[in-house]
């Protein structure tokens, strides 16, 4: 399954969701997160909607709809599949490929909103994001 | 739902006058007059609709009981919304209007608070510690101690604030009480992590304590807020965003990320505090702006504490052999962020600092003119 799908980002609510036990110990989240996948032939963006233990909605939208979502994440296709491709590998995140760490440094994928509250959510539910995003490793993921 | 005018009135709903005979005087000879039973001047017949979640404090912010007064008539421990009497006694409240002590989203942030709680003792993997370099255990253990330090500042500010707000901001108090508990638990983490790999306690030097006394001293509880929620726990904020950056194995990784989202918690409170202090009266932005001047100076001069700055770039190094080389270049990239999402909250909460602050901008080749626009 390609990461640059809409299809993908609904295997990983589904996975989540279905999991409840891998999420509750983080607590209910609400957010709206939305990620941008740069690409040569056409950006895409999802946005996911986290409410209490679950995710809630996926959909994918034009880039220019991200400002709708708390905050959102932003980089090339590349940074986004070797993230998951540490996913995959290590079967969570690792080292600096966190979600939390890639945002920070800000090299490749970049932490962007317009609200400094809805960007704080990243921090404030960020274990939530990073187990739904970890859940790479428990869906079918074909790079690329 | 009703509520009820006349006192005296015996039906709110269920009473059918059956309540007319019942004893006027206690077995003890004290009289009674069954007033909570024949009709309490409150709203009755409240039925909240109870969400996928549970019964949270939103839900229940139904009807007069979600009215939040901006001047409460009364200053007693009486709950808000109550039949309260006349002479209930003053409790010798200062924070008596809603603007001292509110936020927008403090009643979410407190139900997201009691939702996210953790333990330190077993939320973290404390079996997965290895033996580490020795300066990066000292690193590390130096981290800890500054943070072990500073981090109850969070919890005594408000302990010192929370007496004197007015009741009626019972869900403002709730919110102080879950950031009390997760500081402790956040002194708990970092106590333990410098204790529980072979190293300890290290160094602790005046220029923390500055801080901590600036904050603890602040005249007014908004300037407190400012100084600790916005100011103090923004920069720790960031610290523990990096902490994932620093950490040499999964259980540092684990405490920093778990401490972030209860930091991230209280700077939003802080944030929206101060918004609604400053809408609701434009004066007390200079009193806010004046104790960030000072904040700041302090706040720098923390910064440059030396057992932490550099443990910090030591860890961020990967060790003493690249502190000059990688460490403090690391260092200075993620001061240049933390002084921009400062900034950034500053004007979320309509306190611009852009033009005004006291922080080394320039030193870090920062521009205040372009500082928002990444």
């Amino acid at each position: 399954m390609r990461i640059d799908t809409e299809a993908f980002f609904v295997a990983l609510a589904d996975e989540l969701n279905a999991h409840p036990e891998q999420f509750k110990v983080h607590g209910e989240a609400d957010m709206v997160a939305a990620l941008v996948m740069r690409k040569a032939d056409g950006d895409f963006a999802v946005r996911v909607a986290f409410e209490g233990i679950r995710v809630e909605a996926v959909s994918e939208i034009v880039p220019a709809d991200v400002v709708g979502a708390d905050y959102y994440l932003d980089g090339p296709l590349p940074a986004w599949q070797a993230m998951f491709d540490d996913i995959l590998a290590n079967g969570a995140a690792s080292g600096r490929l966190t979600i939390n760490s890639l945002a920070l440094l800000g090299t490749e994928i970049r932490l962007r909103g317009d609200d400094p509250m809805g960007v704080d959510k990243f921090s404030r539910f960020n274990q939530t994001l990073q187990e739904y995003l970890d859940g790479a490793a428990r869906v079918a993921v074909a790079a690329g | 739902m009703t509520l009820t005018q006349d006192p005296t009135q015996t039906d709110r709903g269920n009473g059918d006058g059956r309540y007319d005979n019942l004893p006027t005087v206690s077995p003890l000879g004290n009289p009674l007059d069954w007033k909570w039973l024949r009709g309490a001047k409150s709203e009755w017949g409240v039925r909240p609709k109870i969400g996928p979640r549970g019964l949270t404090m939103l839900d229940i912010a139904t009807g007069t009981y979600g009215d939040v007064p901006d001047n409460p008539t009364h200053r007693s421990m009486a709950p808000r919304g109550a039949d309260i009497d006349p002479d209930t006694p003053d409790m010798g409240y200062i924070l008596n209007k809603k603007s001292d002590v509110w936020a927008e989203n403090v009643v979410e942030l407190y139900e997201e608070a009691v939702a996210r709680q953790w333990s330190a003792t077993r939320d973290i993997p404390w079996g997965e510690l290895r033996e580490l370099p020795s300066d990066i255990e000292h690193a590390m253990c130096q981290v800890c101690t500054t943070l072990t330090e500073v981090e109850m500042i969070a919890a005594d500010l408000p302990a010192k604030w929370m007496w004197r707000m007015n009741h009626d901001f019972l869900e403002a108090k709730m919110f102080l009480c879950t950031q009390i508990m997760d500081e402790a638990r956040h002194a708990e983490v970092f106590r333990k992590r410098a204790l529980a790999n072979g190293g300890g306690l290290l160094m602790s030097r005046g220029q923390s304590e500055g801080l901590l006394r600036t904050i603890i001293e602040a005249k007014s509880y908004t300037q407190a807020t400012a100084l600790m929620h916005l100011l103090g726990e923004g920069f720790i904020l960031d610290i523990f965003r990096m902490g994932e950056l620093i950490s040499p194995s999964p259980v540092e990784k684990r405490m920093f990320r778990m401490a972030m989202q209860d930091e991230a918690r209280h700077v939003a409170y802080g944030t929206m505090h101060i918004r609604y202090a400053v809408e609701q009266d434009p004066d007390v932005a200079e009193e806010i702006h004046e104790a960030l001047d000072h904040g700041e100076a302090v706040l720098t001069a923390f910064g440059t504490n030396q057992d932490f700055g550099t443990a910090l770039a030591v860890l961020l190094g990967g060790g003493v052999e690249h502190v000059e080389t990688k460490g403090f270049e690391l260092q200075a990239d993620m001061q240049r962020k933390q002084f921009a999402s400062y900034l950034a909250r500053c004007e979320r909460a309509g306190i611009s600092r852009l033009h005004r602050t006291k922080l080394p901008l320039e030193l870090l080749g920062l521009d205040p003119n372009t500082i928002l626009a990444n």
